[in-house]
Order: structure tokens, then C-alpha cells, then sequence
């Protein structure tokens, strides 16, 4: 951290400039030093960049969207899923190297990974229902965890290393035993899902999950009470669960208007929640819970997110957002706009939990 | 003769049909099912996938039974018949929006003359003659309630319209109440027959007439209330077609179709995929493609399919560009749909958009042109024939259309 201002996420704001992307991206992480940070979407490729430099560099990347990207947690390695199913694993710090391993492309969508504390277990989840511990060294599946019913849209490892919860489109999150893959507990976060009678689809579902540093909070996001299957339009939503019993501790709200899932969370240092989500059309806001009151203590306008991770020196957050780059909403008769017509972008933003230096005059 | 021949259906034909039953009940002309996905269906996601274009979804383009042509890997089961199927990739309209463009579309979007043209349903049994065999000529099944849509009917009067069978039940009350005896029924009906008549008398069409049509089309299906017994289903069948709403109400449409019913229209909503569509279209994407295979392969092998006209559609499709909900928006730009039975050809792609997808780059095709080969493929003379509406010759389609010559077998 270079920045001398005490870490204060009640003056959290966004560092300027943020890096930018001319495709959509879904996720973006810190590698475990910081050093990195990488980026992926629906470009295929995998996108790096040195966060002292921001030299940017792409490894091969993957044959259709990549859905999912984690980094090891003491080496530069970085595992990537994909809609096809596939998950390689890359050393990030090798400009177009190929993988250094990859898990066969035979099942569906990846949606999820994670990686345990020590390195040694990679975690994946995907529309195939089934939870799979892979050596994270080789590859080698090592468990197949079944038991839900429906895609797994998120996973994450337990702090003590010896666990993991798994959500998946209808709101069921369960706790794994990862030495023996049996099932501890399951968490309700049904109120992400909703599935009404004129419905088509199943919307919803736990799109993140972060627990607290000690491990005693699972906290999942996502959305609820949908009003249709189409505009998908909804209430975002955080569910905070005593990890130990599975009770729900407190529900989270943001207190404005904005119609999306919340895509991605993270505890901050001082037992801080942050969140950030989509919505439909319009900006949305990056906010900080304090967990003993339901709405949001601070607030940073910004577009749609699809991801948010922590610097490893906690304080500063990082988020792949959505850009538009030319004329969007509905078509027709619009071919004077032809040429103007471009698939949207994404931004990279950090955001310091600090105050903002102050401006010079 | 037909009733002797629907009486096998019901003894033990519930399914598909001798091909001589077929052979007979052909004689009753031609017949159209129309498959409406109320919001629009993305063409990426199903007949024209781009896997290389900046547009792209994730997912997989599979070959078809037509060497050469690739659809969405979401649609596994139409993707094998392929070639008893047509695609039209160039479908380029003009309106943007659902609340004009559904009526707009569903009308053939003619040349505005001040006068409501009959949805397609409605066109159809004006322009074929019903067909006389005991049955509303135009069943609507949708989600949701029923009754009678004589909206539809536009300028042709409102008996044109349509009969919705809600979520794909009969009308209530199509059973007699067991104290009201078949002549007493009778007698209530001829009644209420004179008081409309007495009404009527110096008015010019009225909503009267709509009335006066559901309630006769609430009496054939009194006659025909086998029609919608669940128990006459194969199980088999309803596995192939699905239990979810779609499979249900396509399984249905087929047994209309089997009955003699001139056009059947399937509306299924809330394909208008604004947010979340990439997980929405997983899930609903298979749920056309697997009944919609079922109900192809069924009709031809009962023989059905070289008189029954199947039209696959919605009224725009979806934007190249994906928002900040991962949704895509509406694009009646360039857009696709599947057609196929009666004089349509088979295994036909027309048309081709550019390599991105986004725009129609050979081939651009109105609606009014799919209107002109849907009446040519039932027979009609699209450029010919004519509507009169109080004395008014009117085209039956927009006459700077025409027949996809391709397109037609």
C-alpha cells in the first residue's frame, strides 16, 4: 500500500483512471501478492495486467466465455472455467504461455471456483449440480460432491481449510465437509430465488459468497422477489449466516433503487461488507454494510459489477464494470447507427478504502 | 365420417395417427400451427449462432441434419431435423417495440389503410373458408385466462376471432350441467338466439356477433369435450413434448390439429430476455426446442405435416449487444424464424446476416413477405386474392411483398 491515509471504508472512493477493456468482463481478482490483478469475459482470453506498471498482457484464454477466475493463494498460478466447462490452470506471470494444466471441457458451464487456504484444493461448481475437488498442484480429481439440485453459481473455501459452501440457482447453499465430501449443514438462502407460476424460468440464485476472515459469517448475494423471468427485474439482497449453526444472522438491503443481483462481496478489515451488483439501464452503487444495520452506511455511485475482490493489504476493493461504447437499448431503422454499433465494454475499477488525498490548489 | 374417424382416435389412436386416418382427414384442407414466443426468442441463442462474432453468447454451435448449417447447442433436438425444417435468418422489420409490434406483426404489417387487418389466425379461416367438421376454425392456446379474442378478427368481422383455451383448459361450463337437460338446453339456445337476432336488427355488427360466436363455438366444444381429456394422453408423449407449459400446450395443439382444427396458435411470454437472459435462455430455449421437435416429427409421421403449415416466431429478435444485465434487448433488424409443413420447402436457410450477426446481409425478408409465402403455402394466390371490407377490395398482404420464392416447395 503506498497510500499513507488510514484505512477508513467510510471514505471509500474510486482511484482514477480505471483500467479499460473494450469486451465485457465478468470477473477480476488480485493475485496473492498483489502484484497482478487479472481480468476475464466473454473475449475468451485471459487478461493481465502488473498493477505497478499496468502493463497489460493476455494468456491464450479459453474457447468461449470464461466464467470463473481464481488465484492461488501463495503463487502466481491463476485456474479459469468457462461456459463450455473447461478450467485451466495458468502461471499468470508468462505472457502467452500455454496452460499449465487443463481439466478436460466434458461437462457443462464452470460457474464457480475457489481455491482452500493452503493451495493444495481446487474447488469448482457448475450447471452440471456437482461440487469437484481437483489436486491444484495437477489436476487430478481427487471428490464429487452431489447433492444439489440445479447449477452451482458459487463456492467458496472455509478459512480453516477444511471446508467449503456451495450455492446454486435455488437459493440452497450447502456446507461440505471436504476430508470426507459429506454434507455439515445447509444454509437457507432460498429468498435468492423465485419461481413464479407464470413463470418460464428459474431466476436468481446465490451469485456470491465471501466468508469473514475468522470464519464465523457466510454472507451470499443475489436477488429477490424477481417480478418476471424476462426484464428480471428484482430486489438485491445479502443473507449473513452464522457459519457455525447456520442461522441467518441478519438480511442486508441497499436502500435505493437498483434491480440486479449483487455479484460479488467482500468482509473488509473492520468487519465491513461490501457489495456490488447490476442493474438494468442505469448506474448502481458500490456500498459498505455495517452487519447491525440493514442498510448500507456508504455509498459510491458506479456502473453495473459483476465481480469484487480485496487487495490482499485490505484496502482497496477491485471490480470489472460494465461500459457502454456506442449506442445501446433497442434496434430498428437505426442504420444510420450502423457503423457506431459496437459490443459494450468493461472498466476495471479500484476503489480505495481511504480518503482521498487532498486536491492541490 | 369424421366423427367415426376422431371415435377411433379416442377408442385407441390417441396418439399418432394411422397415416390412413391421416390420408382422410387431409381432405379437410389445409391447416397451420403458429408458435408464438411473446417477447423474442434470441437469434443467437437459437437459429443463428455467431460463435465468432464480438456478439456472441457462450454457447456451443452444433451441426444440423443439413450439412453445413449449425444452430444453438440449446436446441439438440430440432437441431436433427433440420432438414424437414426451413430457416429464415433475414428477417428485417420495423418496429421496435412489443405493444404495436406484436399486433403489427401478428397482422402482417400491411400498408396502413385506417383499418384493423385480421391477425393471422383470423386471416387464415376467412381466406381457407372454416373448415365444416364441428370445431372453432381458430383455437388460441396461451398462459393464463381464456375467452373468446375477437380483437383478432380485425376488420373481418368478430366471429373471425379466437377461442383461447387459458393455460390450455376448455372453456368453463363445457360440460351440461346435470340438471339442465339437452332439450332444455337446446331451447335456451334457440332463445337466446331470437333475443340476439331482435338486437341486432337495424345495428350494424355488434359485439353481439362476438357473443353470439363463442357461445356457438362453445357448443361444438360441448360435443367435443375429448378433445381436452388428459386421461387419452401417452405418458410417453408427454415426456417427449415436456410438462412444462410449452410441452403441454404443443402436445394439445397437436391433438387439434389430429381434430381437424384449422389454425392452432401456441403463445408462450416472457421471452423478452432484458436481464439475466444467458441463464434465462439455458433453461427456456430447451423448453421450445424439445416440444417443437416432437410436434414436427409427430406431424410427419402421421402424414399430417404436407398440409399443416408450422411457423416458429416471435415478433422481433434480440440485440447483438449485451446490457448491463447480460440481457439483450429487442432487434427486429435481423432476426430469424423456422417454418415448415404444407407448401413450404424443407431444409431451406434463407437469407444471411452479416458475420457478426448484427445486421442482413443477403436476402432481407418483411413479414409481409413471410404473410405472402404463409397464404402460398396454403394455396392461395397471395397477390391475387383480396379481402372486402364493406365493399373495399383489400391485398391479404402487403403488396410490395411477395412470396419467398425459395421458400416454397
Amino acid at each position: 500500500m503506498a497510500d499513507a491515509s488510514p484505512y477508513d471504508p467510510s471514505k471509500a472512493h474510486f482511484a482514477p483512471e480505471p483500467l479499460a477493456h473494450d469486451r465485457q468482463l465478468i470477473r477480476a481478482r488480485y493475485s496473492s501478492d498483489g502484484s497482478l490483478l487479472a481480468a476475464v469475459g466473454v473475449d475468451k482470453l485471459i487478461h493481465v495486467w502488473e498493477s505497478a506498471t499496468r502493463r497489460h498482457y493476455t494468456l491464450p484464454g479459453h474457447a468461449t466465455w470464461v466464467s470463473a477466475l481464481v488465484f492461488h493463494p501463495k503463487t502466481p498460478r491463476l485456474f479459469t472455467g468457462d461456459f463450455h466447462g473447461a478450467v485451466h490452470a495458468w502461471d499468470a506471470t508468462k505472457e502467452g504461455a500455454p496452460p499449465l494444466f487443463t481439466i478436460a471441457a466434458d461437462r457443462d458451464n464452470t460457474r464457480a471456483l475457489a481455491v482452500t487456504p493452503d493451495g493444495a484444493h481446487l474447488l469448482s461448481g457448475g450447471d452440471d449440480a456437482i461440487v469437484r475437488i481437483w489436486n491444484a498442484d495437477s489436476g487430478a480429481p481427487m471428490r464429487e460432491m452431489p447433492g444439489h439440485a440445479g447449477p452451482v453459481f458459487s463456492v467458496a473455501a472455509h478459512p480453516d481449510g477444511k471446508h467449503a459452501v456451495s450455492g446454486d440457482l435455488f437459493g440452497r447453499v450447502i456446507q461440505w465437509e471436504l476430508g470426507s465430501g459429506k454434507v455439515v449443514r445447509e444454509f437457507d438462502a432460498k429468498a435468492l430465488h423465485t419461481r413464479k407460476e407464470d413463470f418460464i424460468a428459474d431466476v436468481g440464485g446465490v451469485r456470491c459468497m465471501t466468508f469473514s476472515p475468522d470464519g464465523t459469517l457466510l454472507a451470499c448475494g443475489g436477488f429477490s422477489n424477481a417480478e418476471s423471468n424476462a426484464f428480471c427485474p428484482g430486489t438485491p439482497l445479502v443473507l449473513v449466516f452464522d457459519n457455525a449453526t447456520g442461522a441467518k444472522k441478519t438480511e442486508l438491503r441497499y436502500g435505493f433503487k437498483s434491480d440486479g443481483p449483487v455479484n460479488g462481496l467482500r468482509f473488509l478489515q473492520d468487519g465491513t461488507l461490501a457489495g456490488w451488483g447490476e442493474h438494468q439501464n442505469g448506474p448502481t452503487q458500490l456500498v459498505f454494510w455495517k452487519l447491525d444495520a440493514p442498510e448500507p452506511f456508504h455509498k459510491v455511485a458506479a456502473n453495473s459489477a459483476y465481480d469484487l475482490d480485496l487487495h490482499p493489504d485490505g484496502t482497496r476493493l477491485l471490480a470489472p464494470v460494465f461500459k457502454a461504447l456506442g449506442p445501446g437499448g433497442n434496434g430498428a431503422l437505426r442504420k444510420e447507427l450502423r457503423e457506431k454499433y459496437v459490443a459494450p465494454g468493461a472498466q476495471l475499477f479500484v476503489c480505495n478504502l481511504f480518503a482521498a488525498p487532498a486536491v492541490q490548489k | 365420417m369424421l366423427g367415426g374417424l376422431l371415435a377411433a382416435g379416442a377408442a385407441g389412436l390417441p396418439g399418432l395417427m394411422q397415416r390412413g386416418i391421416a390420408e382422410e382427414m387431409r381432405k379437410r384442407g389445409k391447416q397451420v400451427c403458429f408458435i408464438w414466443l411473446d417477447g423474442g426468442i434470441s437469434q443467437f441463442e437459437s437459429w443463428d449462432p455467431k460463435p465468432d462474432s464480438p456478439f456472441a453468447g457462450p454457447f456451443r454451435s452444433i451441426p444440423t441434419s443439413v450439412p453445413g448449417v449449425h444452430v444453438s447447442e440449446l436446441m439438440p433436438h430440432t437441431a436433427k431435423l433440420m432438414d424437414r425444417i426451413s430457416l429464415i435468418r433475414s428477417m428485417s422489420t420495423k418496429d421496435p417495440n412489443h405493444s404495436t409490434g406484436v399486433a403489427r406483426i401478428q397482422r402482417g404489417d400491411p400498408i396502413n389503410r385506417g383499418v384493423d387487418y385480421p391477425f393471422l389466425g383470423a386471416a387464415v379461416s376467412k381466406l381457407l373458408g372454416a373448415p365444416e367438421n364441428g370445431l372453432p376454425p381458430y383455437v388460441s392456446i396461451k398462459p393464463g385466462n381464456g375467452g373468446f379474442i375477437w380483437q383478432e378478427a380485425g376488420f373481418l368481422g368478430s366471429k373471425f376471432g379466437a377461442l383461447a383455451l387459458g393455460d390450455g383448459k376448455p372453456p368453463i361450463h363445457i360440460r351440461r350441467p346435470d340438471d339442465l337437460s339437452a332439450e332444455s338446453d337446446t331451447a335456451r339456445n334457440t332463445l337466446r338466439r331470437l333475443a340476439d337476432a331482435r338486437f341486432k336488427s337495424g345495428r350494424r355488427e355488434s359485439e353481439v356477433d362476438a357473443w353470439e360466436s363463442s357461445f356457438d363455438m362453445a357448443e361444438k366444444l360441448m360435443a367435443r369435450k375429448d378433445l381436452f381429456d388428459e386421461s387419452r394422453l401417452r405418458p410417453e408423449d408427454v415426456q417427449r413434448y415436456g410438462t412444462h407449459p410449452l410441452g403441454r400446450h404443443l402436445l394439445l395443439a397437436r391433438h387439434l390439429l389430429e381434430a381437424g382444427v384449422q389454425f392452432v396458435k401456441v403463445t408462450s411470454y416472457h421471452w423478452d430476455s432484458h436481464g439475466d437472459h444467458f441463464n434465462t435462455a439455458r433453461q427456456m430455449v430447451p423448453a421450445i426446442d424439445q416440444p417443437f421437435a416432437a410436434l414436427v416429427s409427430d406431424l410427419e409421421a402421421s402424414g399430417l405435416l404436407k398440409d399443416v403449415v408450422v411457423v416458429l416466431m416471435s415478433e422481433f429478435g434480440r440485440t447483438p449487444g449485451i446490457n448491463s444485465r447480460f440481457g439483450r434487448d429487442h432487434w427486429p433488424d435481423a432476426w430469424s424464424l423456422a417454418i415448415t409443413g404444407g407448401g413450404v420447402a424443407r431444409g431451406r436457410i434463407i437469407g444471411k446476416t452479416t458475420p457478426d450477426g448484427a445486421w442482413v446481409a443477403e436476402a432481407p425478408c418483411d413479414v409481409g413477405d413471410l404473410f405472402h409465402t404463409i397464404f402460398s403455402a396454403l394455396g392461395l394466390d397471395s397477390k391475387k386474392a383480396k379481402y372486402r371490407n364493406q365493399g373495399q377490395p383489400l391485398p391479404i398482404a402487403h403488396e410490395q411483398c411477395k412470396p419467398i420464392a425459395d421458400l416454397l416447395a
